[in-house]
């Protein structure tokens, strides 16, 4: 009896001394003078950096997990601040409140211009003293420059754009599947033809028959964000700006010929939703059969991984030559940090495809790492083998993105936001079938010229 | 979003002499919506309280919560399901139309339709207008209507000569502060259309936003919001003037 009462005491006090070491634990996880485990880079006090970003629930559960792997490697602590939506409003405040974050995401158009007025860092002479960090490493296309060799740094993520469609309609119409190498890109008038063949009416006759109700369409060929048009710009030779940087690139006769041929899809061969019917269509649209191809970005594979449909995935049909879009905001370092070092080496670690390759594997990001695209062992890592990377990703979309891949203006075109709140307007005229493309650019061309500043970084 | 400089009037002049290309665009279709919103707001809100006030209706109360419901509901959440409402190809009101074989409108995404639109929703969330003047309603001494009645007035005379006159003071107060939310009117084009298409739900206060938010112009964006307190400084004032000769106070008399 006795030797009962004391060995619930001795459990009594283990539970309590237990409990008292892992609330201790616990409550120091958090705070900044934890001094347990790793010891800290530099001596004194504890090095805490805030780090920024957006994203869905996938994301911020692997970048999360990401930081906190950072900080058990480097005993720095980091503070994660996710934000769901509105985050320009959100940082903008904070940048102006002088409480910015260590550093983070940042949408392009704000980092550059921010970068103009000293509000983020200039990543070079870190880059440059760093002799474990080389720039040829990574991706030609990625780097944000705002000055002749200033630099804010890397865009997040890679999205290199492709064709995404669904394999068993295309196999049901009797349509060749698209080509996956650019060397063999539809031209515009194949593709044209099978877009027709894809669009089916309310009593199943495709486009190419003349008795066709465009009316009554209940199956589109191909579905497209028409505002994502720089796709068949660059295809046609066309750019935002001129190549000077001084003219209005989407008035030079290759952009207008693209804009139009984009516009025709929906109003002449009836092939394409107008932006109207796209509003109700589903954004299952590909499973659902409401749409057999469409172009997107990479980060779409994300989503279709996790719908129950044949996935394929090809190279964009080409204007003149075939080549694709690459996108991606920047992640960047705030001026403000008291902690340059230390923010640089998490900035490294987050542009390492390793730290994130749930994002990479799974469809969302493309990776920043060059031997990414070019080692069969990194490859298979993430391009091959799972839901998210069908059969001919590696040609279509990674060879492509990295070979042909033509940056969005968003990475270097100065002023770009207020020439777009210019811009969308005059093309919403033409995505609504209003106006032609030459009407509605040349129209709004007189009040873009005065807000054209050129390039960053030239 | 650099460090301030004092420019003086700069960013007044901006906007006045017609270089901010948005400036007089956002006026006019704020305006729209006011003088569309505030006269048909106050006729709505005061014919649903004026009904509500029937004696012969039952259920008063469950009313009275069907109709402010729309008020607790925030109006991100509505401005969703308004959006689907607004479809042109599945939402409800051009099934509505199409049923009556009446042509269907693009409602939100259309240059013309979508002040409109974006007022008829509004007038969805009238719900509190609705309770004061409902309040205000039940305020109205019997023994004035029970006079009339003496005198031989019919429904028609006792509204024009005893509710409304009694009823001033309260359409007063819904004037003015339906005029000040109406001109800050900003969630609607923020969620629903981003102030197209075509600039044209180019609302003041979403235009506020852009400026600050989007185009990191504090300064200007602040020029731009002092205009607009001034505006609804004058609009009330000038409400409050003509007020003398339309606002019948009881204890006044």
């Amino acid at each position: 009896m006795k030797k009962a009462k004391r060995l619930n005491a001795l459990a009594l006090s283990a539970v309590f001394t237990m409990t008292v070491i892992l609330t201790a634990c616990s409550s120091n996880e958090g705070s900044p003078e934890n001094q347990n485990g790793i010891k800290p880079p530099k001596e004194g006090e504890q090095v805490t950096l805030k780090f920024s970003f957006w994203g869905d629930t996938i994301e911020k559960k692997t970048v999360t997990e990401a930081l906190k792997r950072f900080e058990q490697e480097t005993g720095i602590i980091v503070e994660p601040m996710h934000v769901p939506s509105d985050y320009l409003t959100k940082l903008t405040t904070m940048v102006a409140g002088n409480v910015a974050p260590d550093l983070g995401y940042l949408s392009s158009g704000a980092a550059l211009s921010w970068a103009e007025d000293g509000k983020l860092l200039n990543l070079t002479p870190l880059i440059e003293s760093d002799p474990d960090f080389k720039k040829e490493d990574y991706l030609d296309q990625i780097w944000y420059d705002y000055a002749p060799g200033k630099t804010i740094g890397m865009s997040t993520a890679v999205e290199g754009y492709g064709l995404m469609y669904n394999k068993d309609m295309l196999l049901d119409a009797g349509v060749e599947l698209p080509p996956t190498e650019a060397g063999k890109a539809w031209d515009w008038d194949t593709f044209i033809e099978y877009s027709k063949k894809l669009t089916l009416d309310d009593t199943g006759k495709n486009a190419l028959d003349p008795a066709f109700n465009p009316d009554k369409i209940k199956q589109y060929g191909f579905q497209y964000d028409p505002y994502n048009m720089m796709a068949a710009v660059v295809s046609n030779g066309g750019n935002f700006l001129t190549e000077d940087g001084t003219g209005f690139g989407l008035t030079e006769p290759e952009a207008i010929e693209a804009i139009q041929k984009l516009a025709d899809l929906m109003y002449v061969h009836h092939v394409s939703p107008t932006p109207l019917q796209t509003k109700s269509l589903p954004d299952m649209a590909l499973q659902t059969k409401k749409v057999a191809m469409t172009v997107s970005g990479n980060w779409a594979l994300q989503a279709f991984a996790e719908q129950d449909f044949n996935l394929g995935v090809g190279v964009l049909p080409k204007l003149k030559e075939s080549n694709t879009l690459l996108d991606g905001a920047p992640t960047v370092i705030f001026s403000s940090t008291k902690h340059p070092e230390e923010a640089w080496l998490l900035y490294k670690y987050m542009a390492d495809p390793e730290s994130v390759l749930p994002l990479i594997a799974g469809g969302l990001w493309m990776p920043l790492k060059k031997s990414w695209y070019t080692d069969p062992e990194l490859i298979s890592k993430w391009a091959s083998g799972n839901k998210a990377h069908p059969e001919g990703y590696t040609e279509s979309f990674m060879k492509q993105t990295l070979e042909n891949g033509i940056r969005t203006p968003g990475f270097e075109v100065k002023n770009l936001t207020k020439i777009n709140a210019l811009v969308t307007p005059a093309l919403d005229l033409v995505w609504t079938g209003k106006e032609t493309a030459e009407q509605a650019l040349k129209g709004v061309e007189p009040k873009v010229e005065p807000l054209i500043q050129g390039y960053y970084g030239r | 979003m650099n460090t301030p400089k004092f420019i003086g009037l700069d960013n007044y002049t901006r906007l006045f002499d017609g270089t901010d290309q948005y400036f007089y665009n956002s006026l006019a279709v704020t305006f729209k919506y006011v003088i569309l919103r505030v006269p048909l707001g106050l006729i709505f809100s005061f014919i649903v309280a004026f009904l509500l006030n029937m004696e012969f209706i039952r259920g008063k109360s469950i009313f009275r919560t069907i109709f402010y419901l729309p008020v607790i509901v925030p109006a991100v959440a509505s401005s969703m399901i308004w959006i689907w409402l607004f479809s042109p190809d599945l939402g409800l009101f051009n099934s509505f139309l199409e049923a009556l074989n009446l042509p269907t409108l693009n409602w939100l995404y259309s240059e013309e339709t979508v002040v409109p639109s974006i007022v008829l929703m509004s007038l969805w969330g009238m719900g509190s207008t609705i309770i004061i003047f409902l309040a205000g309603l039940q305020g109205v001494p019997r023994s004035l209507y029970e006079a009339a009645i003496v005198d031989g007035a019919g429904a028609m005379r006792k509204f024009l000569h005893i509710t409304i006159p009694m009823m001033t003071p309260i359409i007063f107060f819904n004037l003015i502060m339906g005029s000040i939310g109406a001109f800050q009117v900003f969630t609607e084009a923020l969620i629903m259309t981003q102030g197209g298409p075509n600039n044209a739900s180019l609302f003041y206060n979403y235009y506020i936003y852009r400026e600050a938010f989007l185009f990191g112009e504090m300064g200007h964006a602040s020029a731009i919001a002092w205009i607009l307190f001034m505006i609804i400084l004058i609009v009330t004032a000038i409400f409050f003037r003509t007020s003398k000769s339309w606002v019948f106070y009881e204890s006044e008399v």
